[in-house]
């Protein structure tokens, strides 16, 4: 597109000559049209707060809204009320959560998991961004990494199942094993915190690639060119090179993969066990009873909700640190 | 060395490649075995377990359910997400970090935490558990990706255009639909195409916002609740199939336009 198609879009709309010849002509001569935008355009303020109020409104209302609800549910003592039933503020919900080991038990796990798992992503994932970024002609880049989009596709139910017949007793995995001869029974790998993370791992993979390639891809080659002509190794340079100035994917890839592990609800229940029970399925288990449970299930969700920014927050604030330090 | 390297990480990829298909290709391939207990070796074929599918009355409506969810909560989505974003992009004004964060707030949520303060808000506004609950709740869960999207397209827009056909006497309105929104619309289709996959896939919310009839997702997960089957293949199958064809046909597709809008 051009300018021209600016001038096309305006020709048959010119106000000064009065005629309009197509449809955007005869609109903007329609009466009721021209009163309406003289309304609109009366002054910058007033176009900027029609265009603005809607946006605000919407975020207000539908984003910040469910949270700060769920947040006033878990202050009191009744939700939904009954009829007849007064609602008190009270913070019992909160206190329940720390009085309890079955509560705060998957609630640590469930953080520690997650630490684990985003680890697991990021030491997988590097080499394949890395790879890539730097040894795949540009032309070729895309076609290989939307081969890479393609399972990502395919929903968090369905590829969970996919993980469930690989690791099964009688799975994949276990047949190649016997038919190798290292194992003469099957190895129970479902139903574990390793069945569980291989999942996780296989449904957030894609959310750190993504971050890495393109922190990787601006890296300009001639900088690790430079380091190697002053006669730095294949490994300082990586080092003190490639891994300082890709910091920033990888704090953005682990915020992001780590927000999405904590809030996995199916992939713990289908591929964990019982010792694997993460603070999702505790906090969906005040939600299937009846309804008087929710306040409580509120309170847990609001405090996995800021632990989980609290420990991002930090995360990203020593990434930048580290940054800062090492570009010094 | 730097060879040596290079092969190890082409290794380390193709690994990798291997790591993402093989779960779903052994996927697809149980929902043809000719028995009812899931587990290798697979010894005889057949195809009895998708005869089965496209015969049963429940799982096509849970299929059409998935489908009429997902496009409705993506036309909110996307009109919603396209006005924010034409509101951020390339203006200062007052408050618009903080409008900025709010409107990618859902994105950052973990799913669990928005399931369930949907569910609470869904109960506050007095919407019942159902069809209506489940599109609300993905459309709004799917702003963010439409603003993000649209926001980097509208941001290579040049502003001589806009500036043009303002000189040439285009009102704001005018100018919106006949400049900026046809300029968008790779943009638009391409956020479109993603929050079709991203509601059609979705589970979480679907689950605590539903009413009786499951969305796909759902009923894949109950059936499962209840015991694998070369059925739950053959279902699963058919979603894969569905929401990858999709996938390809889209990033071909936005890719060609963008290549037309640049020459």
């Amino acid at each position: 597109m051009s300018n021209e198609a600016a001038s096309r879009a305006t020709q048959d709309v010119d106000a000064h000559t009065g005629v309009g010849r197509t449809f955007w002509g005869r609109l903007s001569n329609w009466s009721p049209y021209r009163a309406l935008m003289g309304l609109v355009t009366a002054s910058p303020r007033r176009q900027f707060l029609i265009l603005a109020i809607f946006p605000l409104l919407w975020v207000l209302t539908q984003h910040l809204g469910p949270m700060l609800q769920m947040v006033r549910v878990s202050l009191t003592d009744a939700y939904p009320v009954a009829p007849g039933v007064e609602q008190h503020f009270t913070l019992d919900n909160y206190a329940r959560f720390f009085g309890d080991q079955i509560f705060w038990q998957p609630f640590f796990r469930t953080l520690i998991f997650a630490g684990g798992f985003t680890f697991c992503t990021l030491i997988l994932t590097y080499p394949v961004a890395y790879f890539l970024a730097r040894h795949v002609s540009r032309k070729n880049q895309m076609l290989f990494l939307l081969l890479l989009l393609i399972p990502f596709w395919v929903g968090e139910i369905v590829r969970t199942y996919a993980i469930m017949i690989l690791l099964g007793n009688t799975g994949a995995l276990n047949l190649v094993l016997k038919t190798l001869g290292l194992i003469d029974r099957p190895i129970p790998f479902m139903y574990t915190s390793f069945s569980m993370g291989v999942g996780i791992v296989y449904l957030t993979a894609l959310y750190m690639l993504l971050p890495l390639y393109s922190a990787l891809e601006k890296l300009p080659r001639s900088y690790n060119e430079a380091a190697a002509d002053l006669g730095a190794g294949a490994w300082t340079r990586f080092r003190r090179v490639t891994l300082p100035l890709t910091i920033e994917g990888i704090s953005s890839g682990c915020t992001l993969v780590f927000l999405i592990s904590t809030g996995f609800y199916a992939t713990p229940v289908l591929l964990g066990g019982p010792s694997t029970t993460t603070f999702a399925e505790t906090i969906a288990g005040f939600f299937h009873v009846a309804g008087d449970q929710w306040p409580t299930g509120a309170a847990f969700a609001t405090i996995m909700f800021f632990a989980a920014l609290v420990l991002t927050a930090v995360f990203q604030k020593l990434m930048n640190a580290l940054r800062k330090g090492d570009t010094k | 060395m730097n060879r040596g390297n290079r092969i190890l990480l082409s290794c380390v990829y193709w690994a990798f490649v291997l790591y993402v298909f093989v779960p779903l290709i052994l996927m697809i391939l149980m929902g043809f075995k000719d028995s009812k207990f899931i587990g290798f070796p697979i010894k005889s074929w057949t195809l009895d377990w998708y005869t089965g599918v496209f015969a049963d009355a429940e799982i096509l409506s849970t299929l059409g359910y998935s489908a009429a969810i997902a496009v409705l909560a993506t036309l909110i989505s996307v009109a919603v997400g396209t006005w924010i974003a034409v509101l951020l992009e390339g203006r200062k004004f007052w408050g618009r970090t903080a409008i900025f964060g709010m409107t990618v707030l859902p994105a950052l949520v973990p799913g669990i935490i928005s399931a369930i303060a949907f569910r609470i808000y869904a109960r506050y506004l007095g919407i019942e558990p159902g069809m209506g609950a489940i599109v609300w709740a993905h459309a709004v869960h799917n702003v963010p990706f439409v603003v993000l999207v649209v926001m980097a397209r509208l941001s290579t827009l040049p502003k001589s255009q806009l500036e043009a056909a303002r000189d040439l006497g285009a009102d704001p309105i005018i100018a919106f639909l006949r400049i900026t929104l046809p300029y968008l619309v790779p943009a638009i289709l391409g956020a479109s195409i993603f929050c079709l996959l991203l509601s059609f896939d979705d589970f979480v919310r679907s689950f605590f916002l539903g009413g009786y009839e499951p969305t796909l997702p759902v009923l894949i997960f109950a059936k499962l609740k209840s015991g694998m089957s070369p059925e739950i293949n053959a279902i699963a199958t058919v979603a894969l199939v569905l929401t990858a064809a999709i996938g390809i046909w889209a990033e071909r597709f936005t890719r060609r336009m963008n290549k037309d809008t640049k020459a």
